[in-house]
């Protein structure tokens, strides 16, 4: 049971990182509640987000050099730390992206082959 | 790339934190903000929308935990907080830090210390050999074992016939001082230290050049054919300042000219330990030895210790059988010669032949300084035992919190390891001058010695894993107590209070009990010492000055030798302070013990064909200078000299063996005479002229005199001599001595010089070295045990101040209390005495082969060191009596 739901994070993970660097790179710069609104707008109701997960996300992605961050204000002028992608970042997304189409094509077809 | 950056990023935020943290939480803060506007966009109150904006980020504290597990290393962040605090705390209680870390240090310091020399003695390889491991020493051994030498004869022999050696070779044992001086160049003649070697030894051993060629294909086995020199590394950077145009030159040793061929590597010295300057050629042994022309071909000439390698997939023991049936085949081809004597191979050892006895040796001091480090060990483990149960509301605080046990433990083994990476520093410093302190209870030793004790790599991963190890298991027992301060019981008063104290009891009985295992034994072996001392040696060593010299190094010979030799005895005996002066073979207390066979007309030997006594070839005055009484007969006069009689002097023991209840003046003893033609030589009747006094001969470390006679030098002459001076004012005098050979004949050079107390000493160098190491560790241990007894006593008096002032209030008398307070106190040290008394009993034993006929359980030794301990003991419960018997009743009912 401990290990199944270890197994989750962890895919949970990898994803995550994608799908926030990607969904930068669409939106601009953005801060990490907009993401996080963001993502569970599109994604709603099949990726239950708990917004917290966003931050080791984020400075997994920021310590890689993809992504910088910036205190700036909101239009509420509220302060916010805006993330934005970098040029390492574009290139990785490209990478990235062709690794998890990859992956996801294997993983198709073996399903399909065993079914 | 993008990985590695951030295992870089991680590693800087878990070593140096930084601004991460703060501006986390300003983000965090930031997001929450944001969240609450929404919903109050949404059309809540202020109130509604900040508790609806935490419950929908859920968990603020979770997430600064995730992120702090994703930018940086966990398990390296929480060591860093650990080690902070643990630094914090050493540095508030600095008295306990100082002295906690004192006593570890001095127990870390002598382990490292003993390390340093079993790591020279034991683990560092030998500089420039190949496969060490493979090679194996071959010596003789006679009636009673031993290892002894071998003679060029049988070594030959031994090459010949064995099949599971690769390679055997043979060198002197002992370095010879040899004479060495330039050709064409006015450097002057000194004396070096000569090795001489088989040819093939070099190539065995698998040496290789630093400059030049060692012996090889080019020299030949011929006597006299191959006058070539290797040098030392070590000799050519010191005398030679490494220069190259050395090679093909020629040195002149002992008069006979030599041509440089190379240089050993840096550091090879052979597999033993004696520091080499030369390498001689076999073939040249004559040119270059004292004992002249026949050591190569005089089979009972027994001065080489030969080596060998074993064959691939051979064991020594293989190895070991094949050379016991050579060594029964030479026997029986050779008995004149061999007779009683055996082969014994061995696994190749810096001391060859006496690696099991040096091996146990150094066995005994790691366990001596071993128990010290657990003394030392047990007593900050007390400490730490009562610092945890003073920690305890900390403990039961972090538990409560939600902090796991582990966490916990590894907090307070966090502290305890920064305390003994301290000690260990200190330690390790300290070892240092424990080295030249250890080597200066070492007598002077009359030949170099190439010993690196170096605190090398291995030194240092031995202390520092050492220190670890001491940490852990004296921190886990206190650490796994402090940490099982459990929530609920944190508040009520003594939880866990009876274990803790059993075990803080357990430490200081074990701490009485090692303390007095090293103590007895210390004083075991200070009475050896004593006995030893009060052993008659039969001589008086006391202001006697010893000087060797070879005359053959100055091309003396059976002619011009004895003549020299008397001039140099009359010249000395004009020195002012000199009180009277001889020149001897040997001395007592030397290595270096020359024995010979000789027969006893009419008198059948236990063993064999003839006797075998000390053998002694010495100038007239040789009792009077060393005050040996003569028992009967007279001494030797200038008038026994060549061509007249042949006489000898005989010891007591040896004339009670040859004939017992009868005069000893006036019989006769067969000499063989030695010579190339072996078993037939004559026999020369040597006339007893005296009986003298025993003399302790080789050492005194047995205490039993074995038979010995005497000859002049007039009429037996040998080449290797050492002036025995006795001085009326018992200075030195080996600069009068050295100016006064120098105007005799330059090319004789004193070769060793030391008193004859330093000289007999030797002997006792092993007692002495326990004696002082366990000793001065014993009182540390001591010390440190009295600390423990004092801290386990004061802390039972504050613990019962109540009930001691309640006691007081109800009339009990000054004398009850300190009663109650020495039981406490006395009853741990006798329970450690009871146990320590039976573990010293039982080790005793064991060391009862260096206690001279000592009792190992010596009465005087055991009474007065359980004395002592209960003295100790006494006054470790002095302070906490007083403060128990000026305990105010009022006062100690207001307590708490």
């Amino acid at each position: 049971m401990a290990s199944e739901s270890t197994d989750r994070v962890e895919l949970l993970q990898g994803t995550l990182d994608l799908i926030v660097l990607r969904a930068l790179d669409t939106m601009g710069p953005q801060h990490a509640y907009g993401l996080a609104a963001r993502l569970e707008q599109v994604a709603e109701p099949s990726l239950r987000l708990n917004q917290g997960t966003l931050y080791p996300a984020l400075v997994r992605l920021e310590q890689k050099g993809w992504i910088k961050g910036a205190w700036q204000r909101t239009e509420t002028n509220r302060e916010a730390k805006y993330y934005s992608v970098t040029k390492a970042g574009v290139r990785g997304l490209e990478k990235q992206t062709e690794r998890w189409r990859r992956l996801a094509g294997l993983v198709d077809k073996l399903l399909l082959n065993e079914g | 790339m993008a990985s590695l950056r951030r295992f870089f990023l991680r590693l800087a935020n878990a070593l140096r934190p930084g601004r991460a943290e703060p501006d986390l939480a300003r983000e965090l803060t930031s997001h929450l903000t944001l969240l609450e506007d929404d919903f109050r966009r949404r059309g809540m109150s202020p109130e509604e929308a900040r508790l609806a904006a935490t419950r929908a980020f859920n968990g603020v504290e979770q997430t600064k935990e995730l992120h702090r597990d994703a930018r940086s290393f966990r398990w390296l962040d929480d060591a860093r907080r650990d080690l902070r605090h643990a630094g914090r705390l050493l540095r508030r209680d600095r008295l306990f830090t100082a002295t906690a870390a004192l006593s570890l240090a001095l127990g870390i310091s002598a382990n490292t210390t003993i390390f340093t020399v079993a790591n020279a003695l034991l683990f560092q390889p030998p500089a420039g050999v190949v496969e060490p491991d493979r090679l194996v020493d071959i010596g003789t051994s006679g009636l009673r074992g031993g290892f002894g030498p071998s003679s060029y004869p049988n070594y030959l022999d031994i090459r010949e016939r064995t099949t599971s050696l690769d390679g055997v070779y043979a060198y002197s044992r002992f370095p010879q001082a040899m004479s060495l001086g330039g050709v064409g160049t006015d450097v002057g003649t000194e004396s070096v230290f000569g090795s001489v070697v088989t040819i093939n030894y070099f190539t065995v051993l698998g040496a290789i050049p630093a400059a030049g060629r060692l012996f090889g294909r080019a020299d030949s086995d011929h006597p006299g054919a191959s006058p070539v020199v290797v040098l030392s590394h070590r000799f050519w950077t010191r005398h030679f300042n490494t220069d190259p145009t050395l090679l093909g030159r020629a040195v002149m040793l002992n008069g006979h000219p030599f041509t440089v061929v190379g240089v050993a590597s840096e550091g090879f010295h052979g597999t033993g330990v004696r520091a080499v300057d030369v390498w001689v050629p076999m073939n040249m042994a004559a040119a270059v030895t004292a004992q002249a022309a026949a050591t190569l071909t005089d089979r009972a000439a027994h001065w080489l210790l030969i080596g060998g390698r074993l064959k691939p997939d051979l064991s020594v023991s293989q190895a070991a059988a094949e050379m016991d049936v050579i060594g029964r085949t030479l026997e029986r081809a050779y008995p004149e010669q061999n007779r009683g004597t055996g082969l014994r191979l061995m696994a190749s050892s810096p001391v060859p032949g006496n690696g099991g006895p040096m091996v146990a040796f150094l066995a005994l001091l790691i366990v001596i300084v071993s128990l010290v480090l657990i003394v030392a060990c047990a007593n900050v483990a007390g400490v730490l035992l009562a610092r945890g149960a003073a920690r305890r509301q900390e403990m039961a605080l972090r538990l409560a919190i939600g902090a796991g046990r582990a966490r916990l433990v590894r907090q307070l083994l966090t502290e305890t390891v920064l305390l003994f990476v301290l000690g260990g520093t200190v330690g390790l410093l300290l070892a240092r001058g424990m080295v030249s302190v250890l080597v200066s209870l070492l007598p002077t030793l009359p030949f170099p010695v190439d010993l690196s004790l170096t605190l090398d790599g291995r030194v240092i991963a031995y202390t520092v894993g050492l220190s670890l190890l001491a940490a852990l298991l004296s921190g886990l027992a206190p650490a796994l107590q402090a940490s099982k301060a459990d929530v609920l019981s944190g508040l009520r008063n003594d939880p866990g209070l009876a274990g803790r104290l059993r075990l803080r009891h357990a430490f200081v009985i074990g701490q009485v009990a090692i303390s007095i295992v090293l103590i007895i034994s210390a004083g075991l072996f200070l009475r050896a010492l004593q006995r030893a001392a009060s052993i008659d040696p039969g001589f008086d060593p006391r202001g006697v000055e010893l000087a060797s010299l070879d005359l053959a190094q100055a091309g003396y010979t059976k002619t011009t030798g004895p003549l020299f030799a008397r001039e140099l005895v009359d010249r000395v005996r004009e020195l002012s302070d000199v009180q009277s002066v001889t020149v001897a073979t040997s001395v007592p207390g030397g290595f270096e013990v020359r024995r010979e066979a000789l027969a006893v007309p009419g008198v059948q030997p236990p063993n064999g064909r003839f006797f075998t006594v000390d053998w002694n070839v010495v100038e007239p005055g040789f009792f009077a200078t060393l005050r040996t009484p003569i028992s009967a007969g007279r001494d030797f006069t200038p008038d026994d000299r060549a061509g007249t009689q042949p006489v000898v002097v005989v010891s007591e023991s040896a004339a009670r063996q040859f004939w017992p209840g009868q005069d000893a003046v006036g019989k006769y003893l067969s000499q063989p005479t030695h010579g190339p033609q072996g078993p037939t030589n004559p026999m020369q009747p040597l006339l007893v002229i005296g009986v003298a006094r025993d003399v302790q001969s080789s050492s005194l470390v047995d205490g039993v005199a074995r038979a010995s006679a005497y000859v002049p030098l007039q009429q037996q002459y040998v080449s290797s001599l050492t002036i025995v001076a006795r001085t009326t004012s018992g200075r030195r005098i080996t600069d009068q001595l050295r100016a006064l050979l120098a105007s005799m004949n330059p090319n004789v050079p004193i070769m060793t010089s030391q008193t004859l107390e330093d000289s007999i000493a030797l002997g006792l160098a092993p007692q002495r070295v326990v004696a002082s190491v366990a000793g001065g560790l014993g009182i540390v241990a001591l010390l440190l045990a009295a600390v423990g007894v004092y801290g386990v006593t004061a802390y039972a008096v504050a613990r019962r101040t109540r009930e001691i002032g309640i006691r007081i209030a109800l009339g009990a008398r000054r004398t009850d209390v300190v009663r109650m307070v020495l039981q406490e106190g006395l009853s741990l040290t006798l329970i450690g005495a009871g146990v320590g008394l039976t573990l010293a009993g039982a080790t005793s034993h064991v060391l009862a082969a260096f206690l001279f006929g000592i009792p190992p359980i010596d009465p005087l030794t055991f009474t007065g060191t359980t004395l002592l301990f209960v003295a100790i003991g006494v006054a470790a419960c002095y302070v906490p009596i007083r403060r128990a018997t000026r305990i105010d009743a009022m006062e100690a009912l207001r307590y708490e």
